[in-house]
C-alpha cells in the first residue's frame, strides 16, 4: 500500500509504529480535514484489540478505535460520556470518530476529552517495550502536545465507573449539530453522609488543554451543602481570578461569561 | 506494495494510487461516481455521505486505506434498489428535491437512518438528517419525504 500501513492486530500496529514515521489514523474525521501532505499513516481502525468495550470493577475501558456511535450503544458507558458524545458533530462523523482520535488531535475542544478530565480518567499507552497509564490530564502537556512517544499509540480511555451519576453537561456551539464547542463544560458532584465528596468542574475549548482547578474544588471537599453554599461567592470569585481564556472562535471575554454562569448553574443544580 | 481492494456498489476494485487519498476524491475522480458531491471537504455538509458496510459515512473524511477489504455504496449502487424507489417516489411527490446537490447525501443518509430504525419519528429523522445540509429546501419536505417513504416502503427497511 502507498503511504499507508494496514495493521490487524495490536502487536502488528505497535511493530509498524516503532519502526516507520507514521502517523496514527483511527477515524480519520480530524486528520483528514488537516490534509497534511507527505506523511504516511498507520491505520488502526481494524485492530480487534482497539475496538472493544469492556468493564472491570473500577473502569470501563473504551478502546481507543472505538467510535462515537458505539460507544452511545454501549451498556456499560456511563450516561455522562454519552450525552457529551451524542452532541458531536452529527451521525456520520459519530461512525468514524474514535476516542483515541479525540485524544490524539490534541484539541482541547474535544467532547470526550472533557469528559475524561472531569471524570479522573486515565489512558492505557503501549509500545513494542511495554505499556504505562497516565492520568488525562498529564497526557495533554499543552495545545496539540501530547505525552505520546513515537513508538507508542494510546490503546484505551479508563474511565471511572461509579461517581459519575450526578453531573451537569452543557455544550455551547454555533447550533445544535455540525458545532464546534465554542464553550464546553461539565460538572461532576457527589456528596455521602451529607458531605460533599467531589465536586468536579472542568472547562473545554476555552484554552490550550482542557481546564480543571483542583486546588479550588477542594474548597468545597468535606462541606456540607449549605456550608458549601457560603463559600459559594469565594469559590467563583477564586475561578474567574484563575482562568485566563484564550480568544478562539468568540471572544475571551464573551467565554469567561458563558463559563462562569455555567459553573454557577452547576452548582446551582445541586443545591449550592 | 499490495494495492487497495474494496468493493464499490458491488463490484471488486483495487485501486493503487496514495493510502492517504480522500475517497470522495477518488469515488468520483476515478471511479466516476459523480452522486458523491463535494461541498465543504470538513465533515460539516454530508453532500458526500457515502455508505461503508452498511454504515454512514462522509467521503471527504475517509483515507483510501481505511477502506481496504470494505464495501462501499454510492448512489450509483444505491439506486439499483427497492429501497431506492420508494425514496425516490416519496421524494418526488413532495417536491422534496430543488437543486439537488445535497439529495445524494440525503438519501443515503435516510437509507442508514431506516436500515437501523424503520419507524422513525420526526425528531429521529431530523437527527439523521442533521449532518446533512440543504440551502433550498428549509428541510421539512425531505423530513416529510422520509416519513412517507417509511409508511409506504413499509416492509422494505
Amino acid at each position: 500500500m502507498v503511504n499507508g500501513y494496514v495493521a490487524a492486530s495490536l502487536r502488528e500496529a505497535l511493530e509498524i509504529r516503532a519502526s516507520h514515521d507514521v502517523v496514527p489514523y483511527a477515524g480519520g474525521t480530524d486528520l483528514m480535514v488537516e490534509n497534511r501532505q507527505g506523511v504516511e499513516y498507520l491505520f488502526l481502525n481494524k485492530v480487534p484489540e482497539l475496538r472493544t468495550i469492556t468493564a472491570d470493577d473500577q473502569y470501563v475501558r473504551i478502546g481507543a478505535a472505538v467510535t462515537f456511535t458505539e460507544a452511545i450503544a454501549s451498556p456499560d458507558v456511563p450516561q455522562l460520556m454519552k450525552e457529551a458524545v451524542s452532541r458531536i458533530a452529527a451521525p456520520a462523523i459519530r461512525n468514524a470518530g474514535t476516542f483515541g482520535g479525540n485524544l490524539g488531535n490534541g484539541s482541547a475542544k474535544a467532547d470526550s476529552v472533557l469528559i475524561e478530565f472531569v471524570a479522573d480518567a486515565k489512558l492505557r499507552l503501549v509500545s513494542k517495550k511495554g505499556e504505562r497509564i497516565v492520568d488525562v490530564d498529564k497526557f495533554y502537556l499543552g495545545r496539540k502536545k501530547l505525552d505520546l512517544g513515537s513508538d507508542e499509540l494510546i490503546a484505551e480511555v479508563l474511565l471511572p465507573k461509579q461517581g459519575l451519576e450526578q453531573y451537569s453537561y452543557e455544550k455551547v456551539g454555533g447550533r445544535n449539530a455540525l458545532a464546534i464547542s465554542r464553550v464546553s463544560f461539565a460538572g461532576v458532584f457527589a456528596a455521602k453522609d451529607g458531605k460533599i465528596t467531589n465536586v468536579a468542574a472542568a472547562f473545554g475549548a476555552v484554552a490550550d488543554t482542557v481546564l480543571r482547578y483542583r486546588d479550588i474544588e477542594a474548597m468545597l471537599i468535606g462541606k456540607t451543602v449549605d456550608e458549601a453554599k457560603a463559600l459559594k461567592a469565594d469559590y467563583l470569585k477564586a475561578y474567574a481570578e484563575r482562568m485566563v481564556l484564550t480568544r478562539g472562535r468568540v471572544s475571551a471575554e464573551y467565554r469567561k461569561s458563558v463559563c462562569m454562569n455555567l459553573l454557577d448553574g452547576f452548582l446551582t443544580k445541586f443545591g449550592i | 506494495m499490495d494495492e487497495i481492494r474494496f468493493t464499490l456498489n458491488g463490484k471488486e476494485v483495487s485501486y493503487a494510487g496514495s493510502a492517504t487519498d480522500r475517497l470522495l476524491d477518488v469515488l468520483r475522480n476515478d471511479y466516476r461516481c459523480t452522486s458523491v458531491k463535494c461541498g465543504c471537504k470538513e465533515g460539516e455538509c454530508g453532500a458526500c455521505s457515502v455508505l461503508i458496510d452498511g454504515v454512514l459515512y462522509n467521503s471527504c473524511c475517509v483515507a483510501m486505506g481505511a477502506i481496504n477489504g470494505a464495501s462501499v455504496v454510492t448512489m450509483e449502487g444505491f439506486r439499483e434498489t427497492k429501497r431506492f424507489e420508494a425514496l425516490e417516489k416519496a421524494f418526488g411527490e413532495v417536491s422534496a428535491v430543488q437543486c439537488g446537490f445535497c439529495i445524494p447525501g440525503m438519501v443515503l443518509a435516510a437509507e442508514a437512518l431506516l436500515s437501523k430504525n424503520p419507524h422513525p419519528t420526526e425528531d429521529e429523522i431530523r437527527e439523521g438528517l442533521s449532518g446533512n445540509l440543504c440551502r433550498c429546501t428549509g428541510y421539512n419536505a425531505i423530513v416529510n419525504a422520509v416519513n412517507n417513504a417509511a409508511k409506504e416502503g413499509n416492509g422494505l427497511w
